[in-house]
């Protein structure tokens, strides 16, 4: 991982911490008779979906067009119960190690590229293909946890999300007399953003909206990557998601998209501030794919 | 209602459904935290509400999410989704135990729980667990001249009371006020038959700017480019008249609730804004709103 600034952080006051989660197991909601979700259209679909070892997609890989409703690529894990899943899912970071501990590829390093919200609670790790195919479902995957308590010493009002020290030095930076500004591959409007509002801005994700396409294609929203770091417009991530105007949150894509209205490509939000102190400057290809230089 | 629009309500099938009143519970932990995550800890969701009716305002409670009016609940969760998709905003209620049964209210709202309006003297009588009875009716509805028109939750009593014309071919709806669809939030995770989507109210100065702050429980409220069809998404060229059934949030993402009643493309909708739309006046469950 290189760095990309300077900024001036409290990394060395955090307390790094372990968190582990065994490999999901799709799961599919309603009766057995019933395996269907809907889509935006109201049709039913059969599609795969979050969880499970996921051998064709990863991060770094175009986020729309595949036969699948909002796939964490790579590999996702969750704890059973909710209230150590929870600890899991608000302690991992995006960009933190991860280490296979069991099974097939005991001993294999990944690394935290995103989280999932509400109805999945998964912490989204990648690792290189080739371990994949070594791994089981119910592999135990353990994080070091480190990043939770990060604040950017002299920008107090931007709060930092489950961000590690490492990504967050590695992103392309820019900083002005009390401002600071990061290098993102897309501006979301504040009316495509979607499933997550209201919801609780510490772990899970923000979904982008893409029901309607033709305004996707306008704006080259539907080229984004996974992995992209990308900016939420008129977006408070500080204490829940909420529309603010001058507000800013920076995030990284962190599943595909799916058919489901208000379901378009999950994205872990990592920053925020409520009254212009963040900024983002358009940035090509600012990707966690090469941010973290993952193996694929 | 214009003459000429013509719903099949002598098809719709008509149901009872029960819920008991609930008692008013805190999450873990009590707080609920503004924006700046400072927390509090503030009624208005469950129970029995006394002094916020519909027709009342939706902001400046000092209370998060309140629900006006009796909030019911079935214990057993099939029965409970059953209360929620079969019962429609203006079906009747009538209290079946305790020392007010016999009573006769109103759905106004459907949150978490289901939202039954009685007169004041009413609740004086009523106490936490009284069953409810709903005759559920306008599941189905399609209005004959236009079937390109969803209804959600409309009870032929509401259907009548909404005031719709027809103006150049497509149906017009009065509503209160107009929202933006950039701060529609909470419930954009959900299916649009369920419950509500919160209006975001943490941009204050744009809650004044637009006179959003002046919304009433149980106003008509319209919105364009969103479809809730399906869900609750943004789309060009489709829209939405809903209702306000719950107040005003201090939580980031949150707000009045807003429940869509119809939705459909432009070519077939519309909606004009008249500041009297509110169905405590049209239902007649308030002479002066």
């Amino acid at each position: 991982m290189s760095e990309h600034n300077a900024l001036s952080t409290n990394e060395v006051d955090l307390v790094a911490v372990s968190v582990a989660g065994a490999v999901a197991h799709p799961g599919f909601p309603g009766l057995p008779a019933e395996p269907y979700r809907m889509a935006a259209d109201g049709t039913a679909f059969l599609l795969p979906t979050y969880g499970g070892i996921v051998y064709n997609v990863s991060v770094g890989d175009r986020a729309f067009g595949w036969a699948a409703d909002c796939i964490h690529p790579g590999v996702s894990i969750r704890q059973a119960d909710d209230n150590r899943n929870r600890g899991l899912n608000v302690f991992a970071c995006v960009g933190n190690r991860a280490r296979v501990m069991t099974g097939g590829a005991a001993g294999a390093t990944g690394v935290v590229t995103g989280k999932s919200g509400r109805f999945s609670e998964q912490v989204i790790v990648h690792l290189p293909r080739e371990v994949r195919t070594r791994m089981a479902v119910g592999d135990q995957v353990l994080v070091r946890a480190e990043g939770v308590g990060l604040t950017l010493t002299d920008h107090p009002a931007v709060s930092l999300k489950g961000i590690s020290p490492g990504l967050l030095a590695a992103l392309p930076a820019q900083e002005d007399e009390g401002h600071v500004a990061f290098g993102v591959t897309a501006q979301i409007p504040a009316h495509l953003v979607g499933a997550g509002l209201g919801l609780t801005s510490e772990g899970g994700s923000l979904h982008m909206q893409s029901t309607d396409r033709a305004l996707l294609a306008e704006l080259g929203l539907d080229r984004l990557r996974l992995g992209d770091v990308v900016a939420l417009e008129d977006t408070d991530s500080r204490y829940n998601h909420g529309y603010l105007r001058g507000a800013r949150a920076i995030g990284v894509v962190a599943s595909t998209d799916g058919p489901r209205s208000g379901y378009g490509p999950g994205i872990a939000i990592l920053m925020t501030a409520p009254g212009g102190e963040l900024g983002s400057f358009e940035s090509p290809d600012t990707n966690l794919a090469e941010l973290l230089d993952v193996e694929q | 209602m214009d003459e000429g629009l013509r719903f099949n309500f002598d098809d719709l099938v008509e149901m009872a459904v029960t819920g008991d009143v609930s008692q008013p519970a805190v999450r873990r932990g009590g707080y609920v935290h503004w924006p700046d995550g400072v927390g509090e800890i503030l009624p208005g969701m469950y129970g029995i509400t006394y002094s916020a009716r519909v027709g009342d305002r939706a902001f400046g409670w000092a209370g998060d999410h309140v629900e006006p009016g009796v909030s019911i609940a079935h214990a057993d969760e099939r029965a409970d989704y059953a209360l929620h998709y079969l019962t429609c905003i203006g079906n009747e209620a009538e209290v079946v135990t305790g020392l007010a049964r016999g009573a006769r209210g109103v759905i106004t709202g459907e949150h978490a729980r289901l939202l039954v309006d009685f007169p004041r003297e009413v609740l004086e009588e009523m106490t936490i667990g009284d069953t409810i009875q709903i005759r559920t009716r306008g599941r189905g509805p399609r209005l004959e001249s236009h079937p390109g028109i969803e209804f959600k939750k409309t009870s032929p009593a509401l259907a009548r009371a909404l005031g719709l014309r027809t103006e150049g071919g497509r149906v017009s709806c009065p509503v209160a006020m107009e929202l933006p669809p950039r701060i529609m939030g909470s419930g954009a995770e959900l299916n649009a038959e369920f419950v509500d989507q919160d209006l975001m109210s943490g941009d204050r100065v744009l809650m004044t700017e637009l006179g959003i702050d002046q919304m009433r429980l149980g106003d008509l409220i319209g919105i364009r480019n969103v479809d809730h069809r399906f869900g609750r998404s943004y789309r060009t060229g489709w829209l939405a008249v809903c209702l306000c059934i719950h107040g005003d949030s201090v939580m980031t993402g949150h707000g009045p609730g807003i429940l869509t009643l119809i939705t459909g493309p432009a070519e077939l909708l519309d909606f004009h804004l008249d500041p009297t739309a509110n169905i405590a006046h049209s239902l007649g469950i308030r002479s002066q709103a």
